[in-house]
């Protein structure tokens, strides 16, 4: 499936390379080192470092309050929006710095497409949904590119034959499941290359979850796919990395066959077996 | 190791334990009821041992059923899904174990006549070793201790050893009485039925091994002399 060229300059023209070049590239699309994010003097993240590479789904699994959502944002600069919130280390993305001085961070969220857990249409129409950001970042020359660009959207992410007979009927109209498909099909529409995604199918009945699985196994071959979630059997079914956090702290990052097969630490597993406190 | 958080999910795994515990104290009992009815050519006690049989088939069924169960309804992981698999593989051995020892006491009455009181002895030392082995893999299931298991494994080269020199000792009778040719050939299958039960041993010590490591024995086993004898 071939990738649209998007008008706007991608990430790496936005931030030339400034001074000598890094003399570690990472082998990763996403390389966080040493993150660690304060919420005003509470330390939510520990120095945590990870690799998630591109192609591939890497999912982070652990209990309530344990930072994975924390560090999921921290991907995006989402964290940015939060009031008193600090980050330190570095979130490289294709070798650049994220929180870099000069880096937009608009442009940042193109690149890096987010889908919550509660589905969040915009009060507009299914099509004004996945045209949004393509309008907002100058994706399209033209209408009919607008249009090719909404349908190859809505097709990647499985909802195009359910909806081509109502695209302008409201996106909060959808089923649940729908509307999350339809803001993954938003996400993907502006060309990102990373997807993250915080519990993407908590809200949703196991039919729509699986479309939504099913969904993530297509997108994996052409995307770098990082999700939070509660479920150890959706983690095993959909990813092939998984990361284990606890008390803002990565404690075993692993194949995810080997993460639920026979982990490292004994807190790992614990967790996965439901031994946890 | 600590407690699930779901209660009823370790009393699950406990009465698996249990269950196979029950499986594996029957086999033992027939094994060795099997090797002292042959040896004292008891035909009322290899007769008991052929009526225990059903009791470690119907076990087996149970132990199945549970692990659907547990495997449908609380989709373990990581040591849970290796000791739920374990727990599968190790009742069909000693399902097999059981009929081995069935048939062993099967043939006590088509042993009869042998007067090579020799070859009894023989078979009866064989059956000493081999009960013991099933034992001592047993107990390394029961305390989960993979030292143990490894020993039983490397041990069976000596349960072989019994069935080579075994095997010869009885053809030796045959060339000499070729009266006692049917009896003999009985007693050579219950000598490779005890060298085929010293194998479903080793299969439970790697099913032991891979229940704690989570890695396999290597294929080679290694030669006894070099371990402690027990």
């Amino acid at each position: 499936m071939s990738r649209m060229e998007p008008i706007m300059p991608q990430l790496r023209v936005a931030t030339p390379l400034q001074g000598a070049p890094r003399t570690q590239a990472p082998a990763a699309k996403v390389s966080a080192r040493e993150v660690s994010v304060f919420y005003g003097d509470k330390q939510a993240l520990f120095d945590v470092s990870l690799d998630m590479p591109e192609k591939s789904v890497t999912a982070l699994i652990g209990p309530s309050g344990c930072g994975k959502s924390t560090f999921l944002r921290s991907i995006n600069r989402m964290n940015d929006t939060i009031p008193n919130c600090r980050v330190t280390g570095e979130v490289l993305i294709d070798g650049q710095d994220v929180n870099a001085r000069d880096v937009d961070p608009v442009l940042l969220r193109a690149q890096v497409g987010m889908v919550f857990q509660k589905p969040n249409p915009f009060p507009k129409s299914v099509f004004d949904n996945v045209a949004y950001g393509v309008r907002l970042h100058g994706l399209a020359g033209s209408r009919a590119d607008l249009q090719q660009i909404v349908e190859m959207s809505l097709q990647k992410a499985g909802l195009w034959d359910e909806v081509k007979d109502r695209l302008n009927a409201p996106g909060m109209s959808l089923s649940g499941g729908q509307q999350q498909r339809l803001v993954i099909a938003r996400a993907i529409a502006v060309n990102p290359e990373i997807i993250l995604m915080d519990e993407p199918c908590s809200a949703l009945d196991p039919i729509a979850t699986a479309k939504v699985e099913e969904l993530i196994d297509e997108l994996k071959a052409n995307y770098c796919i990082v999700i939070v979630t509660h479920s150890m059997a959706q983690a095993a079914r959909v990813s092939q990395q998984t990361a284990f956090f606890h008390l803002g702290k990565l404690v075993e990052t692993g194949p995810t066959e080997t993460i639920f097969t026979n982990p490292r630490e004994s807190r790992t597993q614990d967790y996965i077996t439901g031994r946890f406190g | 190791m600590t407690e699930h958080t779901v209660r009823s999910f370790s009393q699950d795994l406990e009465e698996l334990s249990g269950d196979l515990a029950r499986m594996g104290g029957l086999a033992e009992d027939m094994l060795s009821d099997a090797i002292q009815a042959i040896a004292a050519r008891d035909l009322v006690l290899a007769e008991t041992v052929v009526s225990r049989d059903p009791q470690i088939d119907a076990l087996q069924v149970e132990v199945e059923k549970k692990i659907l169960r547990l495997l449908a309804l609380r989709q373990p992981l990581a040591r849970d899904l290796r000791q739920v698999i374990s727990a599968l593989k190790i009742a069909t051995e000693l399902e097999r174990v059981g009929d081995l020892a069935k048939s062993i006491a099967k043939r006590v009455k088509l042993v009869d006549q042998i007067d090579a009181v020799g070859a009894l002895k023989g078979v009866a030392r064989m059956g000493r070793l081999v009960t013991a082995q099933l034992k001592r893999v047993l107990d390394a299931y029961t305390a989960l201790e993979t030292d143990a298991a490894s020993r039983v494994w490397a041990r069976d080269e000596e349960v072989d050893e019994h069935y080579q020199s075994l095997f010869r000792e009885v053809v030796t009778y045959m060339i000499e009485d070729p009266r006692t040719i049917s009896a003999c050939a009985h007693l050579l299958f219950v000598a490779k039925n005890l060298e085929r039960i010293g194998d479903h041993c080793t299969n439970i010590a790697e099913e032991i091994h891979f229940l704690v490591t989570g890695e396999q024995l290597p294929t080679e086993r290694p030669k006894v002399d070099a371990l402690n004898s027990n």
